[in-house]
């Protein structure tokens, strides 16, 4: 059998849990042809997998309490000429990471697994916080007849910095010791796809137009990451709050319909669309 | 920390050399600066207390030691960026990483920094999440100098090099009209594949500060000169910065005129100095929407990432090894 790891980075709430529940519901429902497939339980705790899988199913956002913590969780897979895989993924909070930038240090049991030689980096596609300027802003708020807001000066803070930058040095950290281990794979998974789709770019374009300091850095950093950029809507839609008394989001209700969960599930590369979301995996441990 | 001569001045801040020099680092009075009178151990055991984590690289500005290992590890252009107090060295510093967040400048690509941290640190006042009504840049505190780093590319991946940038505060270049020996601590000047003058545009508007700017500048590259910093054949950029202010003004042209007026001074009094003289104009942090952010910085990117001449060979002893400017040379032999 072989064994893979896969580390799964980003910021806070850059969809990574859910990927994980939509790939746990696709391949234990085998319901749609995917590059890798099923095979066991196997040994391990499949409950956090269960669990998540289930709030995907139900159409509701994950619990950030739940899945609060460093857990590794582990699938059995079998390719298509047979071959038993294991993979191997961290479901680590988007704070570890954020703390790599803002207080320049890693956990020891976080640092463990981004040793694991290929990565996904998740980027919400909805929530890039770009870079903005005093100047342009205040141009824009002349053009809008609304006050300036002068005299309300905020001192710097690291988790201020525009998303690409962040993620940017996220890549640098992964390519310098202590976590340096050569060359990797990279997926650029850029999350919640449905709410990008109306750009009308592909994900490249997409990552070159609202990312371009990050996608600067991978066309510059061939020898050390190889990268391919994906379009990823693992839910579909809207998803309805866990909270009580939440109010119901239509989108989630008219996905709970569909006959199949899975055809929730949108995966696009270039101009090629599909519902596999193994296929990044397939790619990225080849 | 004492002042009774009987008890060693220490700083937990590495970068400091209070206890030689008398400054801080950071430019502060001694009896505010936070680091004054701690040992270096104290810092480290109270950083790491409660802490379990791994130490990731700092992303702060480089130290010369650091500077140096870079300039040896590959393809590098070192340009020492010289002016007055706010001449705009740290908003031109500023303006060129910022425009590369938008995409690629003058055909170069944006391929990594060790300062990353410390470029959004110097960029935050004039960004829009500072809040701030106009934008502002601090001022580079006076201490030892410290290095920015770019790596850029274009073309081939292999065809990428670092852009190590000098920064330093405009008051130490300044000193250097009244007491030629500070030069001597001048490390990034004399390595320097290109030096950057800064003639500040605000200034020059002024019809009486005007003459006062166009003396700074010719004594301070005299004293870079005659301290002896100046010796391999250097590039030298002649910039006009705040160029948006100087579009508005009615004084407009005639400070242009002055500006080339002062660069063909420049090119002629130092002629066998720089192996060019080449000028510019910049708006590195537009005040209002009059010019794009970074207007002119592309231009100065690639005269700064051209090729540099063949340096002549300097004797080996022409330099005494206790000069600090000799320093970087020298950690950049201990490397090999």
């Amino acid at each position: 059998m072989g064994e893979h790891s896969i580390v799964i980075v980003g910021l806070p709430g850059s969809g990574k849990t859910t990927f994980l529940a939509a790939l746990w519901h696709l391949i234990t429902e085998h319901d749609m042809d995917t590059v890798l497939q099923f095979e066991k339980l196997g040994d391990g705790d499949s409950a956090h997998l269960n669990a998540i899988a289930a709030r995907w199913r139900d159409a509701k956002v994950q619990d950030r309490t739940a899945t609060s913590g460093n857990r590794l969780v582990s699938m059995n897979l079998v390719d298509t000429t047979g071959n038993s895989i294991r993979v191997t993924f961290p479901d680590t909070a988007g704070e570890a990471y954020g703390r790599m930038w803002e207080d320049r240090e890693c956990d020891v049991a976080v640092a463990e697994t981004l040793k694991a030689s290929n990565v996904m980096l998740f980027v919400h596609s909805n929530t890039i916080q770009p870079p903005m300027w005093v100047v342009d802003d205040v141009a824009l708020s002349r053009r809008m007849g609304v006050p300036v807001p002068e005299g309300q000066a905020v001192p710097w803070h690291p988790k201020l910095a525009p998303t690409q930058v962040q993620l940017v040095e996220l890549l640098q950290l992964l390519g310098s010791p202590p976590l340096d281990v050569g060359q990797r794979r990279i997926t650029v998974m850029l999350s919640a796809w449905d709410k990008a789709a109306p750009e009308e770019l592909s994900p490249a374009e997409f990552l070159a137009a609202k990312l371009p300091l990050l996608s600067q850095f991978l066309r510059r950093n061939t020898a050390r990451w190889t990268a391919r950029v994906y379009g990823l809507s693992a839910q579909g839609g809207d998803y309805d709050a866990i909270e009580t008394g939440a109010v119901a989001k239509p989108q989630a209700a008219e996905l709970r319909k569909l006959d199949r969960p899975s055809t929730r599930i949108r995966l696009v590369r270039d101009s090629v669309e599909s519902h596999d979301l193994t296929e990044p995996l397939g790619w990225i441990m080849a | 920390m004492s002042d009774s001569g009987s008890t060693a001045i220490v700083c937990s801040n590495p970068d400091c050399r209070v206890g030689d020099t008398g400054k801080c680092v950071e430019g502060l009075e001694t009896s505010k600066c936070p680091h004054y009178g701690r040992t270096p151990q104290a810092m480290v055991e109270s950083a790491n207390k409660g802490s379990d984590g791994i130490a990731m690289p700092s992303g702060g500005t480089l130290s010369i030691a650091e500077a140096a290992k870079l300039l040896r590890a590959g393809e590098a252009r070192l340009i020492a960026i010289i002016g007055p107090t706010d001449a705009g060295k740290t908003s031109l510093i500023a303006g060129l990483y910022d425009l590369f967040q938008n995409g690629s400048v003058a055909g170069f690509d944006f391929a990594g920094s060790l300062s990353l941290r410390e470029f959004e640190h110097i960029c935050h006042d004039a960004r829009a999440a500072s809040r701030r009504g106009t934008p502002h840049i601090n001022r580079t505190p006076r201490g030892e100098v410290k290095f920015y780093h770019l790596h850029v590319g274009s073309g081939e991946a292999h065809d990428d090099l670092a852009l190590v940038l000098g920064d330093r505060a405009g008051e130490e270049y300044r000193s250097a009209m009244d007491d030629v020996s500070v030069v001597a601590g001048f490390a990034e000047i004399v390595r320097a594949d290109a030096l950057t003058v800064l003639v500040d545009g605000e200034r020059l508007l002024d019809i009486g500060a005007r003459h006062n700017l166009r003396s700074e500048i010719i004594m301070i590259l005299r004293a870079l000169i005659e301290g002896g910093a100046i010796t391999s054949l250097p590039r030298i950029a002649v910039v006009l910065t705040k160029l948006d202010l100087v579009r508005q003004s009615p004084e407009q042209e005639r400070a242009l005129a002055d500006f080339a007026n002062l660069v063909e001074t420049i090119a002629q009094t130092y002629s066998g100095t720089f192996a060019e003289v080449a000028s510019f104009t910049i708006a590195a942090s537009p005040k209002n929407d009059i010019l794009p952010r970074g207007a002119g910085i592309p231009d100065l990117l690639t005269f700064w990432l051209s090729k540099t001449p063949p340096r002549p060979t300097a004797p080996a002893d022409r330099l005494p090894a206790s000069r600090v400017f000799a320093r970087l040379d020298a950690l950049e032999k201990a490397e090999v």
